[in-house]
C-alpha cells in the first residue's frame, strides 16, 4: 500500500545493497523498456519466464529522443508480418549520402522500390509509438510492465550476486534470478555492477536533433515520395570542423534533422550542438527541403561509439546488459544501426536469462553463454569486423579534410574553363588534395585502411 | 447498471468517492483546421485530479473510511484507475458515454498507468470520435446522473471529491450536477479542505484580491479543488505489481447520454460578421479617431468596495440601470 514518499527517486551510487536469502519474486527483471529492453522481455516471457519489466518514464519510449531509421529484419523474430502493424512513419526507400563544405553538396542518392514493399528494409518511427508497440509484445506474452519507477541500485546477495533491483518506490526491492540491464547509453545498474566503466567522452557521441512540421503532401513533393515512402539522407562535413555528421529523416508530416557530434571536437569547439543544426538547416542544399516548417521538438542524447573494442563485458553473476548500455550501437560511417542491434541483444539476453533462471544458475560462468551466441548473430559479428570504424570514420582527414577534397574535385570536373582546355582528372585530384591539405600518400593510405576495414 | 467494485470500498467507515477525468493531457491541435488528435500515450490524470485522488485518500484516512476512485470512459480509463487502485482506493469504471465497445476503443489502459500500460497503437483510444465530441458539446447532467447511479451501487457517499475542472471540457459543472442528483451540500474551487473531528469539512477558498474566505461544509458534500497544497503519493512497488494484474470493474449506464441540452452539431465558433457603420471624418486621422474612439473621455473604472455582498449587487445594479442595460 501507499505510504510517504520514497526520499530520493535517483540512481544509486552504492555498490549494492546486500540482501538475505529470501526467494525471487520473479524470473527476470529487466530494466529499461527501450528497445533491447522490451525485446529481452519479450524473449523470456515467451520462453516462459515470469518477467518484471521496469521503465522510469510514463509510458516505454516516452523519451522519443531517436530519430533515425529502424531496420526491421530483425523484427521478423518478434512477429511474422511484423509491418502489417507497426507503428511506422515512413519505408525508407530513398537513401542519400551527403558530403558537404559550406558552400558545396556532393549527393549519392540511392532508390529502390524493393524497399516500398514487404518484407521492407528500414522504417522511420517515433520511438513513443515504436517502443510502446514493442513493449506491448512483451506484455502481450506475460511480462509485467511497470512505468515511472527508477531502477535505483542493484540488490546482492552475501556472496556478492546480483538477486535483484531496489527502486524508487516504497517497498521497492524486486528480486529476481536474473537481472537485465537495458537502461541505455548511461546505464546506471551496469556502472554499479562494475561492468560498465567510467564513460571515455572518445567513446561518446552526442546526438541532437530537431523535429519539424510540414504538411505530408509537402514532404512528399520535396523530397520525390508517395504515400508511406520515406527518404533517409546522411551527410558528411558541414560541422565546423567537429567529427561527426548530419542526417535527416522523413516522417508523415514531420522531418527529423539533426547531427550526431564527437564530444571531445564539440567541447574543443565551445560550439552549442545546436548552432550545427542551424548550420546544415541554413545549408543550401538542405534549406529548400525545410523551407517554411516550424519546429515540433527538439532533443538530444548521448551514442555509444565506441565499437567491438570498447564493450564492456556483457554478464556477470545475475546480471546481463544489453543494448546501448552494452555499447551496442554500430557507427560504421555508412551504416549508422541501433535499434536493431538493441533488439538483436535484447531477445538473446532475454532467452539466455529465462533458460538460466530455469536452470537456477545465474553464475557468470552460464551467463557467458549470451556473448557466446551474439558473437554467432550479426549484432558482435558486425561490430567484430568492423571494429576498426569508428576510429577510422571519426579521424580528422575524413571529417575535415575529404569533404572539401571530394566537393573541390567534383567542382573543378563540372566546371567549364574554355577556353583553357580541360585539366586531366589526376591533375584535378592533386589540386583538389593540396588545397585541403593532403597528400597522395595519405589519400592512398587512407584508401587501403578504409579498403581493410570494409573488405 | 451492472455493477462490481473491489472490496475496499464495501468496508465500514464513511465512503469518499473521487471522481476522475482521464483524457490526453498533451493532446495535438492542428493549428489550421483545428482538428484535436487524442494520443494514449498522453492519457492521464490533470493535477487537480491526481490532487483530488490525494485528498480523498488523506480524508478518508482521517475518518477511517473507504475510498472509491469512478472515472467516466472507454477502457483507457482503466490505466489511472489502477495507479488508484495501487494508492489502495476500490476503483469503478463507468462506460460512458455509452457505444459499443466491442470494436476494441481504447482497449488498452493509457499511459498514466504504472503498469502493463502499453498497448498497441489506437487511433481512438478514447472512443468513436464522434461519441467522444459529442459528449463533450453535451451538458453534464446526464453524466452526473450515471455517475451518481454508480456510486450508489457501493453506498451513499459522505464526500465526493473532484478537480476543479478538467483540461478536455473545462466547465468545472459537474461537481454541481453531482451535488444535485445526490442531494448534498456543495463547495466548488477549493484551494484546501480539512477534514474536522466532528465530521465536518473546513475549506478554504479564493477571493479577489488575495484574500480567502472559510467555509464550514457539512456532509454530505460535493468539493472541488484546485491542485494546491499537497504532495501526491506514489504507490508502493507491490501494490503496483498487484493492481496492474488486477481487472477495473466496469459499470454500464442504463439511462442515455442526452441531458438538458441536445446537441444537433458540433463545429468551430464563427462569430457573425458584424456590420459597422463608416465612422464620420473628413480626413482620415478623424475617421480612424472617431473609428478607434481614441482620445474620446471614457469614466474611469469605478472601485467599489471592500463591501459586502448587497452592497456590490445594488452597486452592479445601479452601473447596469445607468448605463442602459436594466431599466429602473
Amino acid at each position: 500500500m501507499a505510504d510517504e514518499q520514497a526520499p530520493y527517486a535517483g540512481p544509486g551510487t552504492s555498490p549494492g545493497t546486500a540482501v538475505g536469502d529470501r526467494p525471487a519474486d520473479v524470473d527476470v527483471i529487466v530494466v529499461g523498456a527501450g528497445p533491447a529492453g522490451a525485446a529481452a522481455a519479450l524473449a523470456a516471457a515467451r520462453a516462459g519466464a515470469s518477467v518484471v519489466l521496469l521503465e522510469r518514464g510514463p509510458f516505454p519510449g516516452s523519451k522519443n529522443v531517436y530519430g533515425g531509421v529502424i531496420y526491421g529484419r530483425i523484427l521478423d523474430a518478434v512477429l511474422p508480418n511484423w509491418w502489417e502493424e507497426v507503428p511506422v512513419e515512413r519505408w525508407v526507400v530513398r537513401r542519400s549520402t551527403m558530403v558537404l563544405t559550406e558552400t558545396q553538396a556532393l549527393t549519392v542518392d540511392f532508390r529502390t522500390q524493393t524497399w516500398a514493399g514487404p518484407p521492407y528494409n528500414g522504417m522511420t518511427a517515433y520511438r513513443a509509438d515504436f517502443d510502446s508497440w514493442l513493449a506491448g509484445k512483451a506484455t502481450a506474452a506475460g511480462a509485467r510492465l511497470v512505468t515511472s519507477t527508477v531502477a535505483t541500485g542493484l540488490l546482492r546477495d552475501a556472496a556478492g550476486r546480483v538477486v535483484g533491483v531496489r527502486t524508487d518506490r516504497t517497498d521497492g526491492e524486486l528480486r529476481a534470478r536474473v537481472v537485465i540491464a537495458a537502461d541505455g547509453v548511461n546505464s546506471f545498474l551496469a556502472k554499479e555492477s562494475g561492468l560498465l566503466p567510467k564513460a571515455d567522452p572518445k567513446h561518446h557521441t552526442l546526438g541532437v536533433k530537431e523535429v519539424l512540421s510540414l504538411p505530408r503532401e509537402v514532404i512528399d513533393e520535396r523530397f520525390g515520395l508517395r504515400g508511406q515512402e520515406g527518404l533517409d539522407i546522411e551527410m558528411l562535413g558541414n560541422t565546423r570542423g567537429i567529427p561527426g555528421g548530419g542526417f535527416l529523416y522523413t516522417n508523415s508530416d514531420t522531418v527529423s534533422i539533426g547531427a550526431v557530434l564527437a564530444l571531445p571536437g564539440l567541447a574543443a569547439a565551445k560550439v552549442r550542438p545546436e548552432e550545427i543544426i542551424a548550420d546544415l538547416k541554413a545549408h543550401p542544399a538542405i534549406a529548400p527541403y525545410l523551407r517554411g516548417a516550424t519546429v515540433k521538438e527538439y532533443a538530444a542524447h548521448l551514442i555509444p561509439e565506441g565499437g567491438y573494442d570498447h564493450m564492456p563485458a556483457l554478464a556477470t553473476d545475475g546480471l546481463l546488459i544489453a543494448g546501448d548500455a552494452a555499447g551496442m550501437t554500430l557507427a560504421a560511417g555508412i551504416w549508422l544501426e541501433g535499434v536493431n542491434f538493441a533488439i538483436g541483444s535484447g531477445l538473446v539476453a532475454g532467452r539466455v536469462a529465462a533458460e538460466a533462471a530455469a536452470a537456477g544458475d545465474a553464475s557468470k560462468k552460464r551467463l557467458a553463454r549470451y556473448r557466446d551466441e551474439l558473437e554467432k548473430q550479426f549484432v558482435l559479428a558486425d561490430h567484430k569486423r568492423l571494429r576498426g570504424a569508428p576510429e577510422i570514420i571519426l579521424s580528422e582527414r575524413i571529417q575535415r579534410r575529404y569533404p572539401g577534397l571530394v566537393a573541390d574535385l567534383v567542382e573543378s570536373l563540372f566546371t567549364v574553363t574554355n577556353p583553357e582546355p580541360k585539366p586531366g582528372a589526376l591533375a584535378l585530384l592533386r589540386r583538389a588534395a593540396k588545397r585541403n591539405g593532403v597528400s597522395l600518400r595519405e589519400l592512398a593510405r587512407d584508401g587501403l585502411r578504409i579498403g581493410k576495414v570494409f573488405r | 447498471m451492472t455493477n462490481a467494485t473491489g472490496d475496499g470500498a464495501r468496508g465500514g467507515g464513511p465512503l469518499v468517492v473521487v471522481c476522475l477525468r482521464v483524457t490526453d493531457l498533451r493532446p495535438e491541435v492542428d493549428p489550421l483546421t483545428g482538428v484535436v488528435t487524442r494520443s494514449a500515450h498522453g492519457a492521464g490524470l490533470s493535477a487537480a485530479d491526481e490532487a483530488a485522488l490525494e485528498r480523498a485518500l488523506a480524508i478518508a484516512r482521517a475518518w477511517s473510511g473507504r475510498v472509491l476512485a469512478v472515472a467516466a470512459g472507454s477502457p483507457i480509463v482503466e490505466g489511472p484507475l489502477r495507479a488508484a487502485a495501487a494508492l489502495g482506493a476500490a476503483v469503478l469504471r463507468v462506460a460512458w458515454p455509452p457505444h459499443d465497445e466491442a470494436d476494441g476503443h481504447g482497449a488498452a489502459p493509457g499511459a498514466a498507468s504504472a503498469v502493463n500500460a502499453a498497448s498497441a497503437v489506437d487511433p481512438e483510444p478514447f472512443g468513436p470520435r464522434a461519441a467522444y465530441l459529442a459528449d463533450l458539446a453535451g451538458d453534464t447532467r446526464a453524466l452526473a446522473e450515471v455517475l451518481v447511479d454508480a456510486i450508489r451501487t457501493v453506498g451513499e457517499p459522505t464526500l465526493v471529491l473532484c478537480g476543479d475542472l478538467s483540461p478536455d471540457r473545462g466547465t468545472g459543472a459537474l461537481p454541481a450536477q453531482l451535488a444535485h442528483a445526490l442531494g448534498a451540500a456543495q463547495a466548488l474551487g477549493l484551494v484546501s479542505l480539512t477534514p474536522t473531528d466532528d465530521g465536518w469539512l473546513l475549506a478554504e477558498r479564493r477571493l479577489d484580491g488575495g484574500r480567502r474566505e472559510r467555509l464550514r461544509v457539512p456532509t454530505p458534500a460535493v468539493c472541488s479543488a484546485e491542485a494546491a497544497g499537497l504532495r501526491l503519493r506514489r504507490a508502493a512497488l507491490p501494490a503496483l505489481l498487484a493492481a496492474g494484474d488486477a481487472p477495473v470493474p466496469a459499470a454500464r449506464p442504463t439511462r442515455p447520454a442526452v441531458g438538458a441540452v441536445e446537441v444537433v452539431d458540433v463545429r468551430a465558433y464563427r462569430p457573425r460578421a458584424r456590420v459597422v457603420p463608416p465612422p464620420a471624418g473628413a480626413t482620415p486621422r478623424d475617421r480612424l479617431l472617431a473609428l478607434t474612439g481614441a482620445l474620446v473621455a471614457h469614466d474611469p473604472p469605478t472601485i467599489i468596495g471592500p463591501t459586502d455582498a448587497g452592497q456590490a449587487a445594488d452597486a452592479l445594479v445601479a452601473y447596469l440601470v445607468r448605463n442602459g442595460y436594466l431599466t429602473a
